[in-house]
């Protein structure tokens, strides 16, 4: 009845308590065993540090070669530890990071223009049956689709090598748009056009931060979504405008294709305060 | 000023919250300053609407003004309209260089084309969207500036959100001038609905929280782990159990914000499976019925079921796979073997 069952959980309790005991005891045993190895680990690193530092020494004296002492397994898988997350932070800082998951592999690509780190973009691929995407988070106007029907299942490498350049220019396409709104906001006319890609610009703009009118317009297109700098570039001024700012527009024209966006508006403002 | 532009204006002045009609007309930008400054903003509605028309016909406003107005109003309420999504396809592999002024164009033709009493009126916004205003008409009569259709589109995207108005009929053309501006082929509705157009676009943009596996060590967000019981007398008998729901469902669900969705809703036309003895509808017809989940907020309120202990964890993947199947709108027929997903028809 009732009384039985409660006996039997009195006992259950009963045992529970002692094992309880029992572990926190060895638990107790484990710890200060652990900080014994750890005493008598610093003592012998410290005499093989004195042992070390009088064999050099004598190196010095004797110009032998000896052997290297021998590093204890835990030095060597303490070591490992180390470099292995430095080359984890490594490959994190290079942009194409990755870690091997149940059914496969998570990839992290990383972003960054000109030294300024940007949006990081992840790939969770399935292994089996074959390679494939489970989920992603990047965006939908880069041509992933595209690059995986081409890349994915035979070259993995290729894969990530084009898709991390899709995503690093496009990134470095939007930080120069970006620092064109932001930071000459005045020598644009209204606000520049573009598109998802930042792969078509199209602005009014003037050299001078003072100007009230905008005489060049620009026009931008990155036909190669690999590349942060323009294919092709027009830059033009209207038909009655003088020669000379005919000239500076087919300068400019040049300027654009090979220099960043905003570095090139940067050389006009210091160009316009020397 | 033409009368119905007024009143139009006057309308739409009067859906907007008092004291957020000065900052909405600053945004519209069509009336001056010194012009807003003549309004007194702390009378009623009523009057302050009839002061904006005024003005408005100072400035000759016409219903291209009038409509941008719309938008505005539209683009930060946009949670009081039902949107749905369509996604278009295309077979070409060129790198697209879309030109917005080359859209609005092409879109603007193909409509009039079809319908020349129609008003189309666009404008962008910083994150690359491009919000269209159609106010359709037909061959005799004025477009109807009260039910116009809305439709939000990102460049270089195979999605449209749109916000049809109750006139359906309109839909073919509007998917029609859409695919020839963009670009491409062919569009369909996909089973996407929700009145939170930014929780449409996080979803079908993989914009929401996924928990992704990385050894990278993520800010760790302020997970905030429950404070420790200060009163040792409480034992926490299933603490294993509630790490491991709490586990799955970060894993499921990932710890950021979900979309917010209202509901969910599955269609089964399925076998009724009972006792061979009992002989009711059994194996004859499928049994139709409908299962609906409604929620303020969908898809936190099933983030939280199994931690909350009304639901075993995981959860059912019928549930889970919303935001990555990108749909709410199911219909479950009959499949031997339990695929979850997979029996799901398009």
């Amino acid at each position: 009845g009732v009384f039985a069952h409660l006996e039997a959980l009195e006992a259950r309790a009963y045992e529970a308590a002692v094992k309880q005991e029992e572990m926190e005891q060895r638990e107790e045993k484990l710890a200060r065993l652990k900080a014994r190895v750890q005493e008598l680990r610093l003592q012998r690193d410290e005499l093989r540090a004195k042992v070390d530092l009088q064999q050099r020494g004598q190196l010095r004296k004797e110009g032998a070669v000896l052997d290297p002492v021998q590093p204890s397994a835990r030095a060597v898988l303490e070591w490992k530890v180390k470099s292995l997350k430095a080359m984890l932070q490594l490959f994190y800082l290079t942009g194409i990071s990755g870690k091997l998951t149940k059914r496969g592999v998570c990839f992290c690509i990383s972003t960054a223009y000109e030294g300024t780190y940007l949006d990081s973009y992840y790939l969770d691929l399935l292994i089996k049956p074959e390679v494939q995407i489970h989920r992603h988070s990047v965006p939908i106007f880069i041509p992933l689709e595209q690059i995986a029907k081409k890349y994915l299942q035979t070259d993995l490498r290729r894969f990530l090598s084009v898709l991390f350049d899709h995503l690093n220019a496009y990134a470095g396409r939007r930080y120069q748009a970006d620092q064109l709104q932001e930071c000459f906001s005045a020598q644009i006319e209204g606000t520049l056009q573009r598109n998802s890609l930042c792969n078509l610009l199209v602005f009014k703009y003037s050299v001078s931060r003072k100007s009230r009118t905008f005489p060049f317009h620009a026009r931008l297109c990155y036909s190669d979504l690999c590349c942060s700098l323009p294919t092709e570039v027009v830059v033009s001024c209207t038909p009655e405008a003088p020669t000379s700012l005919a000239e500076t527009a087919a300068a400019h024209s040049a300027l654009f294709r090979s220099v960043a966006l905003h570095k090139a508006f940067r050389s006009f403002s210091s160009a316009e305060d020397t | 000023m033409d009368e119905t532009v007024a009143e139009y204006i006057r309308r739409t002045v009067l859906k907007i919250p008092r004291d957020e009609i000065k900052p909405m007309l600053q945004k519209w930008g069509f009336l001056s300053e010194a012009q807003l400054q003549t309004i007194n903003f702390h009378q009623i509605k009523d009057n302050i609407s009839q002061d904006v028309v005024q003005l408005c016909e100072e400035n000759s406003a016409d219903i291209k003004q009038a409509a941008v107005l719309d938008i505005i109003y539209n683009h930060i309420y946009s949670n009081k309209r039902v949107w749905s999504v369509y996604q278009m396809k295309k077979t070409g592999n060129e790198t697209e260089l879309f030109d917005l002024t080359d859209f609005k164009k092409k879109f603007k033709r193909q409509l009039r084309s079809a319908l020349k009493n129609v008003t189309v009126n666009f404008r962008e916004y910083e994150d690359n969207a491009i919000w269209i205003r159609i106010a359709w008409g037909t061959p005799y009569t004025k477009p109807n500036q009260y039910k116009a259709s809305y439709v939000v589109y990102h460049s270089q995207t195979p999605y449209v959100f749109i916000s049809a108005s109750v006139l359906r009929s309109n839909l073919p053309l509007l998917c029609q001038a859409l695919v020839g501006a963009s670009n491409y082929q062919d569009i369909h509705e996909m089973e996407l609905r929700s009145h939170s157009l930014n929780s449409l676009k996080d979803i079908v943009f993989k914009r929401y929280s996924q928990n992704f596996q990385t050894y990278h060590p993520r800010p760790l967000q302020e997970r905030n782990v429950a404070p420790e019981n200060a009163d040792l007398r409480i034992i926490h008998e299933n603490r294993n159990e509630k790490e491991r729901i709490q586990r799955v469902t970060l894993e499921v669900f990932g710890d950021g914000p979900q979309p917010k969705l209202e509901f969910a809703q599955y269609k089964l036309e399925t076998m009724f499976k009972s006792d061979p003895k009992m002989g009711v509808l059994d194996n004859k017809e499928p049994f139709r019925c409908l299962v609906k989940f409604s929620s303020p907020h969908l898809l936190e309120s099933l983030k939280s079921l199994a931690p909350a202990g009304m639901a075993d964890a995981p959860l059912s993947p019928l549930l889970t796979c919303i935001p990555q199947k990108a749909r709410n709108y199911f219909k479950i027929k009959e499949k031997k073997g339990f695929f979850p997903g997979s029996f799901v028809s398009p």
